[in-house]
């Protein structure tokens, strides 16, 4: 049996492409972000992190929101910008109609101690403050749903700023609620103890990523 | 002056009548399997993968000499994706592709042939989100492979084929969130199907 006299180019060929097309894409660097979790004093000289995020298969994280102050806008808003910082399907939400059924839910007014043991991260603009409430009785590691958040205007919300400052601070919470637990040092990102900008940073983003991506040490019951 | 237009159509419709006796067209099914899209590292190694695909592909080809011939092979696919780590998968949705290769092709022994050619390949993600959160992208491809025929009915026969491709891949996403370069993607598919002309 004889080949065609082309058949072995044609076979060197495809081996050279072949080998140029073995090389993989690059990672951006990610180390930019800041502390997500949370440290809490434990006794004298002894402090505990706790870290949270939501399991795969609590999602999509179901919210509710109060119909006011154009909350279902900001809290969509909210939803879809974390949503966004993620590649691979690590976080969904979905907006509900029964709060009794939520895992998350959002009221308009000032942040209010349930009465058990909380954990609050409070955010504070000039033209309204938030506030999220975790609820992780003492000595255990599973936190009660719902997740808690509240946003509040400090002036009437027709006031200008107050429309703008409800929606970074819906937002901000929100990122509390699905496992940011501290503040970022700089004010260029959502999570600054005090929001000014109104999108996620990129800083935001590879903080929330990593938060997915570590063992967390805290669980959340079932509603 | 009438009678040589007459001749001229006459001699025209004879030869495209003619190159349509010799032209070839075909249309398989198979399945393709996709090394991965992408790898990532975020504290954990990330691999992003398509499943194996259904695949369709249909093709025209012209032969230019007795035994070599020009061609046009599209390709439709559509699976799911899904990511990699720490051993566990997540799904990410549906992901088509669809490919376009102009190619030549030619005699490898008996009914063997092969084939190679460039083209283009598109994604087309069901959902614009995650690593597609920009829309789909649009790649250059290269690839090659083999035909095997064997007749079954008066101008038609049973056509097995094997395929081999490869293109970088990238999305607007991935590129508006730093990673550089491209991550190089190559797939195989077998597919049967008929084919009815070159005979």
């Amino acid at each position: 049996m004889k080949l065609p006299d082309h058949l072995p180019i044609l076979f060197g060929l495809g081996g050279a492409v072949a080998a140029l097309a073995c090389a993989d894409i690059a990672s951006p660097s990610r180390a930019d972000r800041y502390e997500w979790r949370r440290i809490v004093a434990t006794g004298p000289g002894t402090a505990d992190t706790l870290s949270f995020h939501w399991p795969r298969s609590r999602l999509p994280v179901r919210v509710w929101v109060e119909d006011t102050l154009n909350l279902p806008s900001d809290v969509q808003g909210g939803i879809d910008q974390w949503k966004a910082a993620f590649l691979y399907g690590e976080f969904d939400a979905v907006i509900v109609p029964d709060s009794s059924t939520a895992d998350v839910v959002v009221r308009a007014g000032s942040p209010v101690n349930g009465g058990f043991s909380v954990i609050r991260l409070a955010s504070t603009a000039p033209e309204c403050e938030g506030g999220t409430d975790f609820d992780l009785p003492s000595g255990s590691l599973e936190l009660v749903p719902p997740i808690r958040v509240f946003v509040n205007p400090r002036f009437d919300p027709a006031t200008p700023g107050v429309a703008e400052c409800l929606a970074l601070t819906t937002t901000h919470e929100l990122g509390h609620a699905i496992g940011i637990f501290a503040h970022s040092p700089v004010a260029t990102d959502i999570m600054f103890g005090d929001p000014v900008v109104p999108a996620l940073s990129a800083r935001d983003g590879a903080t929330v990523e990593a938060a997915y991506h570590l063992q967390p040490n805290l669980s959340i019951g079932t509603r | 002056m009438r009678a040589a237009v007459a001749l001229l159509v006459v001699l025209t419709a004879a030869s495209l009548s003619a190159a349509e006796a010799q032209t070839d067209f075909y249309a398989r099914l198979g399945l393709t399997g996709t090394t991965k899209l992408l790898k990532d590292d975020i504290l954990q190694q990330i691999e992003v993968r398509q499943s194996l695909a259904p695949t369709l592909a249909l093709g025209v080809s012209f032969p230019f000499t007795p035994l070599y011939g020009a061609g046009l092979e599209v390709t439709v696919t559509s699976s799911g994706f899904h990511s990699t780590e720490s051993g566990s998968q997540t799904d990410l949705g549906t992901l088509r592709t669809g490919s376009i290769m102009l190619g030549l092709d030619g005699p490898v022994w008996r009914q063997l042939r092969w084939r190679a050619g460039a083209g283009l390949l598109s994604y087309w993600p069901a959902e614009k989100r995650g690593i597609f959160l920009g829309g789909g992208s649009t790649r250059f491809l290269a690839g090659a492979g083999l035909d095997y025929r064997r007749p079954v009915f008066p101008r038609w026969e049973l056509m097995m084929s094997l395929r081999y491709d490869f293109h970088r891949f990238t999305t607007d996403e991935l590129v508006a969130r730093g990673f550089s370069g491209t991550q190089g993607v190559q797939r195989v598919s077998a597919s049967v199907g008929l084919a009815r002309g070159r005979r």
